[in-house]
């Protein structure tokens, strides 16, 4: 595997093609970051060609990770806006997941150009108890209870207008 | 006397009448339940929670805070009436996840498809031999106007709209979707009490019976799955299952939904728990594929 990513960084150097096309001969250049020519031994007087393992650690730190990371510990909201869950989950019959990426699971949808909707996804527990609550903040928000869709079986819930900033907020100032 | 009868006739119209005139229910005979039949109803199994028996493992990925693991017996295939040995800890997002049954469905209906290639061909008018020449004169032979002997309607010619060459049938489910699967597949299995963890799989003799009768004591079920981690079994249980139809050993990387619900029963070892745990696990909190997992990645194993 290490042979084979090596293989593909064994590019031809930029200005190849370029010679290539007027005809020049073109030499095959190792793109490694830093200087190379310390880790190879002396040639020596027989002429062999020295193969050194050292500079792949330059190719490992740009190999990027798999996982999405945890985020550094932060009391309160971030300069970006960001709030961590609280630590403890909130006494609630009902519990809302962060997604991977760690924001809260509220989306806008909006469907032929202007029916919009917001869905709040990653629902668990008793998700009637959120659709009440739902319902019941947002009509002191707007004055009218909104429409809405309770899908138990994938835990989500589709309301209809575009609440999401307002939700969103609601969301993390309980805890989620 | 009548239920000799029956069976003599079994497969004629004489069956159907017979049946009528007895008045017994048109059951199949392959579902009726002779009267005589012994067997003893499952027992129901008691909860782990309420046991003096340590934990034996816990898990080792984190769990959320909102919630608890899951706990199952560990059992043994040493002897027969060997006791459980202690008590597991499983992954809720492994073992406890809502039951999607559509997903399950998609997912099995997937594994049957994606690999069918269907290869009935039949010959168009265009294929079959002959059929270039008008038959007869277009007016004046008194006969209905045709063009060519091989068409549709002739007999003889070619299918107007039959099955054309090589048919795939290959299609890809995402892979969060087949893996929500496999997560489904194993809570519905330790939900319905199916499901046994064993810490390894050393049995006595490679005697096949040895296990029919284990798994008949346990009340384990019709049919066994036995899956394990690493390429190299024990030899007794590879001895064992291999003349059984009814019981059968895989490797881990082989857990399919299919097989799941084919077998009755699920046997996981401690060390296939675990690697299906990190697994599984992975797929909730990584990022997106920006080229494809084959290639290497920095953690990735």
């Amino acid at each position: 595997m290490a042979a084979s990513f090596r293989s593909v960084l064994m590019t031809l150097s930029p200005g190849c093609s370029f010679r290539r096309r007027i005809g020049l001969p073109v030499r095959y250049v190792v793109n490694v970051g830093a200087c190379v020519q310390s880790e190879h031994s002396n040639v020596g007087g027989k002429g062999k060609v020295v193969e050194s393992t050292e500079e792949y650690k330059f190719v490992e730190r740009l190999i990027p990770p798999t996982r999405v990371p945890t985020p550094p510990k932060h009391e309160g909201p971030t300069p970006s806006g960001w709030t961590p869950p609280s630590e403890t989950p909130p006494n609630l019959p009902y519990m809302i997941r962060r997604s991977r990426m760690h924001n809260v699971p509220v989306y806008s949808d909006i469907k032929h150009g202007n029916q919009k909707s917001t869905i709040v996804r990653k629902v668990e527990g008793d998700i009637w108890a959120l659709d009440k609550d739902v319902k019941k903040y947002l009509q002191q928000l707007t004055g009218r209870e909104p429409p809405t869709q309770v899908n138990e079986v994938t835990g989500s819930i589709r309301i209809k207008g575009e609440f999401d900033t307002e939700l969103k907020e609601w969301l993390v100032k309980k805890g989620f | 006397m009548f239920r000799a009868a029956l069976s003599a006739s079994r497969g004629g119209i004489c069956n159907r009448l017979l049946s009528s005139l007895s008045g017994e229910s048109n059951v199949p005979s392959n579902l009726r339940i002779p009267p005589n039949l012994i067997g003893v109803p499952r027992e129901k199994k008691v909860l782990p929670s309420a046991s003096d028996l340590p934990v034996l493992r816990r898990c080792e990925e984190n769990i959320p805070a909102h919630l608890s693991p899951v706990q199952t017996w560990l059992h043994s295939l040493e002897s027969q009436d060997s006791e459980p040995l202690g008590i597991v800890d499983l992954h809720p997002d492994v073992f406890a996840v809502p039951v999607r049954l559509d997903i399950l469905h998609a997912v099995e209906v997937w594994q049957r498809n994606f690999k069918r290639i269907s290869y009935a061909k039949v010959k168009s008018r265009a294929e079959v031999s002959g059929g270039g020449k008008k038959p007869w004169r277009q007016k004046g032979s008194g006969r209905a106007r045709h063009g060519s002997i091989r068409s549709p309607i002739w007999r003889g010619g070619g299918v107007a709209h039959g099955p054309r060459g090589p048919t795939s049938y290959y299609y890809m489910l995402p892979m969060k979707v087949r893996v929500q699967g496999l997560k489904v597949a194993l809570t519905s299995k330790l939900t319905q009490d199916c499901l046994h963890i064993v810490d390894s799989l050393e049995i006595p003799t490679p005697d096949p019976h040895y296990l029919q009768d284990l798994v008949k004591h346990r009340q384990w079920g019709n049919s066994v799955l036995i899956v394990d981690v690493g390429e190299e079994f024990p030899q007794n249980v590879l001895q064992a299952t291999e003349t059984l139809k009814t019981i059968s050993i895989i490797p881990a990387i082989g857990l399919n939904v299919h097989s799941m619900l084919k077998y009755e029963t699920l046997v996981l070892t401690l060390d296939t728990v675990k690697f299906l745990e990190k697994k599984l696990l992975w797929h909730d909190s990584r990022f997106t594929a920006l080229y494809p997992f084959k290639l290497p990645y920095s953690d990735w194993p």
